[in-house]
């Protein structure tokens, strides 16, 4: 209307005809200049409106996601091994900072950090970037924490958070069965099994951790809130909440760790710490009631991330602390073998217990000549003695009538050579020779000397601590193969109870229970005997059966001769012990291989005599019961 | 000559002021959700009450004495806010980059500039009308008038003002006679100060702002979030906006400036396509019936001065509009009327103070 009024007007006396025809030209572009912006309000409010307008909710409605507290990992007596704790962590807002170079020198002098690298960090971003807060801390220690809260009202930009942290109580205790966690990786993420993960989760990354992972995790929930420019939640819309992880009852008892580990402390304060590996089984059952590898690290220095540095360092460590000796370390079984080859002599009938060998302290095979440990030799012996004193002469005649081949099928029936499925992972095979094993390994004959080595469990012959623990306890059982057990039970957050896996049989041992029976008599002749080589493992008011075994490192040339301090730490013999008890009725198997620690009894045999010590101390109070309805359950196990 | 005359108010133009009137009111119940954080009136909201009142006084008092009077003063006027323009850069902080406020903040004689060098251009040309142009030379008088106070606004590093009274005084170009070739040299003399301009007068944020237009999406965290913010904020408007403070973009403060320079962008979120149709209605429907006023006038001068008073209102309003809506760079030019900021309000009524004035002694007496 107006633009005709400008045209159609009445003309007033002062204004001429053209400067009229100037307005009008005025007045069309006015007129362009609105219908241009009138056709952008519409380009952006109705054909892009719906578009905009997500992205206007993108920029206000935030799904924050509620962390589900990891469930916890305790012994089988409810003793914590992990548990998570708040970290304490400290941030600043650049936007919301006041008197800026105040309040960073001031918050530097709380968290002993230097002034003018604080400010560095914090910078002095632009734009939407001054509402990024910059994280200062994660993890404060507890002064620094309360320095900080304390001061906080004089900050303003600084804020502090708490965020789950995972917390592994006895720090390196019982640290390869449980793990550590970590951020997931980036191939883990591009793996469907890991599809509801997201970038910056934390996820068990070995171990207990690892392996019952879907069990600890819990499932996050999520909060959809409303935030300002800022990032300042304005109104909460609506909320899932966060279902916290189950808890992991282990199997392990946690003294009996502790027990085992202290035994490769050194020996001196400021000494070497030992290395080597233990495994204690319930016979009964398989559970898993200890198992140490040394040296080993500490988990809670994984639980924030851990820098690369750190990593290099624990990975290329020449004790390689991260590997888990007891699964994945393979050494010659050397001495310890020796029961199952009895087992196969007396079950072939290729010996009776009472058939004598004499052992002049060598035997000479072919050309070559093979040594006793003992150089004078143990005289006329039978198997129980031959057993009980460790004599090799006795095994390599032994061997070399059974052949290598039948040796193998019985080492095989107490399950080595195989893993033993241990839900731990990362386990090793270890290697039971035979002809055809060589045939295809190495394309070469097998030779009747290597079945001397094989006879006294030296040569190719390669086992885990975990597998020769499985085997001694089906000689303690009674001939039962059990599948090491973990976890006991799972505890939801709800307080349901799921049972873990029933003891699983891997089958019988093809040795009869006679059989058995006198070679766990002369087990115990090796701990009470006259020259029994186990006497170490003798504890006061329990019978106790066990073996020793000492496995070359290098070729006997090497150090023959030498005293054993004399012989370079690297080229000492392996000490193993394997160790059962109470005899009558079996409760705890125990092995350790004590890596370079020389002589079996001598090495090894403390740390059994401790583990046994500590199992049957009588409860004193405030000492967690041992488990009155385990031995029912496994009885019955066993009986089946 | 100072009495009002019954006439004079029988011939007041109720229009005009109505116009004037709905602007600034729905300027202020946008300003308040703007700044809305209770239900209290915000600082902000009180102290343009205040503007509008000390603006209206300033209108009435202005209506009051015939404008023709004001020709004879063109000269001093113009001469009071070149010596005001060249106080604040002796005597006024420099706030934001700029020096342009006076009195601890009170005012921005750069505001005041417009008006004195819109009444001195409508003297000039009511004077040597127009005419064809045979030499640029012709035009050294008005180019002086507007350069001087342009230049001291630039030397206040107040880019957008500058640019701003600039566009105003280009206004007249329309009154002279310039044959094409002249526009030529114009054109090639304007190119060449452009690219001059860009390359040494305008600091690098200025740079990036302008290249924000092109592609806001180039730095969306820094200097293109102002431009996308507020793309944003008004497209989540839709047809019907998201009513009276529910804006999100709005409430939640993602929307930098939004109580000056984005203040329409506020209004196209909480009220829609509708709502700031609505508006620029409002302001088109003023700006003619200003050139209305224009051609009405009973004199050449009358005429000059209210072509130049809608040129004072509309090219802050392009600018602003078109700032917001992402079709030019961010300059920080506030919507007159509309946005808060009592100095360019009072500025602005005292401008339609002027309109009103030529229009109600538009007969000869």
């Amino acid at each position: 209307m107006p633009v005709e009024n400008v045209g159609v007007g009445r003309l007033a006396a002062g204004v001429d005809a053209s400067i009229v025809n100037r307005l009008m030209f005025i007045a069309a572009f006015i007129v362009l200049t609105f219908a241009v912006f009138a056709v952008r309000l519409f380009q952006l409010q109705v054909v892009e409106g719906e578009d905009l307008g997500n992205r206007a909710r993108r920029n206000s409605v935030r799904t924050v996601r509620l962390e589900a507290p990891r469930g916890d990992i305790v012994d089988r007596f409810g003793r914590e091994l992990a548990t998570t704790r708040p970290a304490f962590g400290v941030q600043v807002m650049p936007a919301e900072l006041r008197e800026r170079e105040l309040t960073l020198a001031a918050l530097a002098s709380l968290l002993d950090l230097d002034p003018s690298e604080l400010s560095e960090r914090v910078g002095t971003p632009k734009g939407r970037r001054r509402f990024q807060s910059v994280r200062i801390a994660r993890d404060l220690p507890y002064d620094s924490r309360t320095r900080v809260e304390s001061h906080l009202y004089a900050l303003p930009g600084v804020f502090t958070d708490v965020s789950p942290r995972r917390y592994y109580v006895g720090g390196s205790l019982a640290a390869h069965v449980l793990g550590f966690t970590g951020e997931i990786q980036i191939e883990q993420l591009e793996k469907r099994s890991f599809a509801d993960y997201r970038s910056g989760d934390v996820i068990g990354q070995a171990g207990v951790e690892g392996r019952f992972e879907s069990i600890l995790r819990g499932r996050a929930g999520g909060r959809n809130v409303v935030v300002d420019v800022a990032g300042r939640v304005d109104e909460v819309l609506d909320e899932v909440e966060a279902t916290p992880g189950g808890t992991v009852v282990l199997t392990i008892d946690r003294d009996l760790q502790r027990v085992a580990e202290d035994g490769f402390l050194p020996d001196v304060i400021g000494g070497e710490e030992k290395h080597g590996a233990v495994v204690v089984l319930d016979p009964r059952n398989g559970d898993v009631l200890a198992l140490v590898s040394r040296p080993a690290f500490d988990p809670n220095s994984f639980a924030g991330g851990i820098d690369s540095a750190s990593w290099k360092r624990l990975a290329e460590s020449e004790g390689r602390p991260l590997q888990n000796r007891a699964l994945a370390g393979q050494y010659p079984p050397a001495s310890t073998y020796k029961v199952f080859v009895a087992a196969a002599g007396l079950e072939e009938g290729a010996i009776s217990p009472d058939d004598r060998l004499f052992c002049p302290g060598f035997f000479r095979h072919g050309r070559r000549i093979y040594r006793c440990w003992k150089r004078g030799g143990h005289g006329s012996v039978n198997i129980h003695e031959a057993l009980a004193r460790s004599c090799d002469v006795f095994f390599y005649q032994l061997g070399l009538k059974l052949g290598i081949d039948r040796m193998a099928f019985f080492a095989n029936g107490f399950h080595l050579g195989r893993r033993t499925g241990i839900a731990l992972g990362n386990e090793s095979a270890g290697i039971v020779p035979t002809r055809a094993w060589k045939e295809r390994r190495f394309g070469e004959v097998w030779l009747t000397g290597e079945t001397v080595s094989a006879s006294i469990g030296q040569g190719y012959n390669l086992t885990t601590p975990m597998q020769l623990a499985v085997a001694y306890a089906a000689i303690a059982n009674g001939g039962t193969v059990f599948k090491p057990r973990i976890l006991l039970r799972q505890a939801g957050p709800d307080g349901t109870v799921e049972q873990g896996p029933e003891p699983e049989s891997l089958g019988k041992v093809p040795v009869s229970p006679e059989h058995l029976a006198s070679i766990t008599r002369a087990l115990e002749g090796v701990v009470y005997d006259q020259g029994g080589t186990g006497a170490r493992a003798r504890i006061p008011g329990v019978r106790v059966a066990g073996k020793t075994g000492t496995a070359q490192v290098v070729h006997l040339k090497n150090t023959e001769g030498l005293e054993e301090e004399e012989i370079p730490f690297k080229f000492r013999d392996h000490g193993w012990f394997a160790a059962f008890a109470p005899v009558e009725a079996p409760e705890i198997v125990v092995v350790v291989l004590a890596e370079h620690g020389g002589h079996g009894s001598s090495a090894a045999g403390p740390i059994v005599n401790a583990v046994l010590s500590r199992y049957f101390k009588s409860s004193t109070p405030g000492e967690p019961p041992r488990r009155p309805e385990a031995s029912e359950e496994a009885a019955r196990v066993v009986r089946n | 000559m100072f009495g009002i005359d019954r006439r004079l108010l029988q011939n007041f133009d109720w229009m005009l002021l109505l116009l004037v009137i709905a602007i600034v009111a729905v300027g202020i119940i946008n300003l308040a959700s703007a700044t809305h954080v209770d239900d209290a009136l915000t600082g902000e909201v009180r102290r343009q009450l205040f503007s509008v009142g000390v603006g209206g006084i300033a209108m009435v008092s202005v209506l009051a004495i015939d404008y023709r009077h004001y020709e004879r003063f063109a000269t001093a006027a113009l001469l009071v806010c070149i010596a005001l323009l060249a106080a604040t850069l002796i005597f006024a902080p420099v706030i934001r980059g700029s020096q342009s406020w006076l009195f601890g903040g009170r005012l921005q004689p750069s505001e005041l500039a417009k008006l004195g060098l819109v009444i001195a251009l409508a003297r000039y040309f009511h004077r040597n009308p127009p005419g064809e142009i045979r030499r640029l030379r012709e035009l050294a008088r008005p180019v002086l008038i507007t350069a001087v106070p342009v230049g001291l606004i630039v030397m206040q590093r107040d880019m957008g003002v500058a640019l701003l009274t600039l566009l105003i005084a280009s206004t007249y170009l329309v009154f002279t006679r310039i044959p094409w070739r002249s526009w030529i040299g114009v054109a090639v003399v304007g190119i060449a100060a452009l690219i001059t301009l860009w390359m040494f007068a305008l600091a690098p944020y200025q740079q990036r702002r302008i290249l924000d237009v092109v592609d806001p999406g180039r730095d969306p965290l820094s200097s293109g979030y102002q431009a996308i913010q507020s793309r944003i904020a008004i497209g989540s408007g839709r047809l019907l906006g998201t009513g009276y403070r529910a804006g999100t973009q709005t409430q939640l403060r993602f929307l930098p400036t939004q109580h000056t320079d984005f203040a329409f962008s506020v209004l196209a979120e909480e009220w829609g396509f509708v709502g700031s149709c609505a508006v620029l209605s409002l302001y088109l429907i003023l700006l003619l019936w200003g050139l209305r006023v224009a051609r009405n006038s009973k004199d050449g001068f009358g005429a000059m001065l209210a072509v130049g008073l809608v040129g004072t209102i509309f090219w802050p309003l392009a600018v602003n509009i078109g700032m917001v809506l992402g079709l030019a760079p961010v300059i920080g030019v506030p919507l007159p009327l509309f946005s808060y900021g009592g100095s360019a309000l009072v500025t602005s009524l005292v401008g339609f103070g002027l309109l009103l004035n030529i229009s109600m002694r538009r007969y000869v007496f």
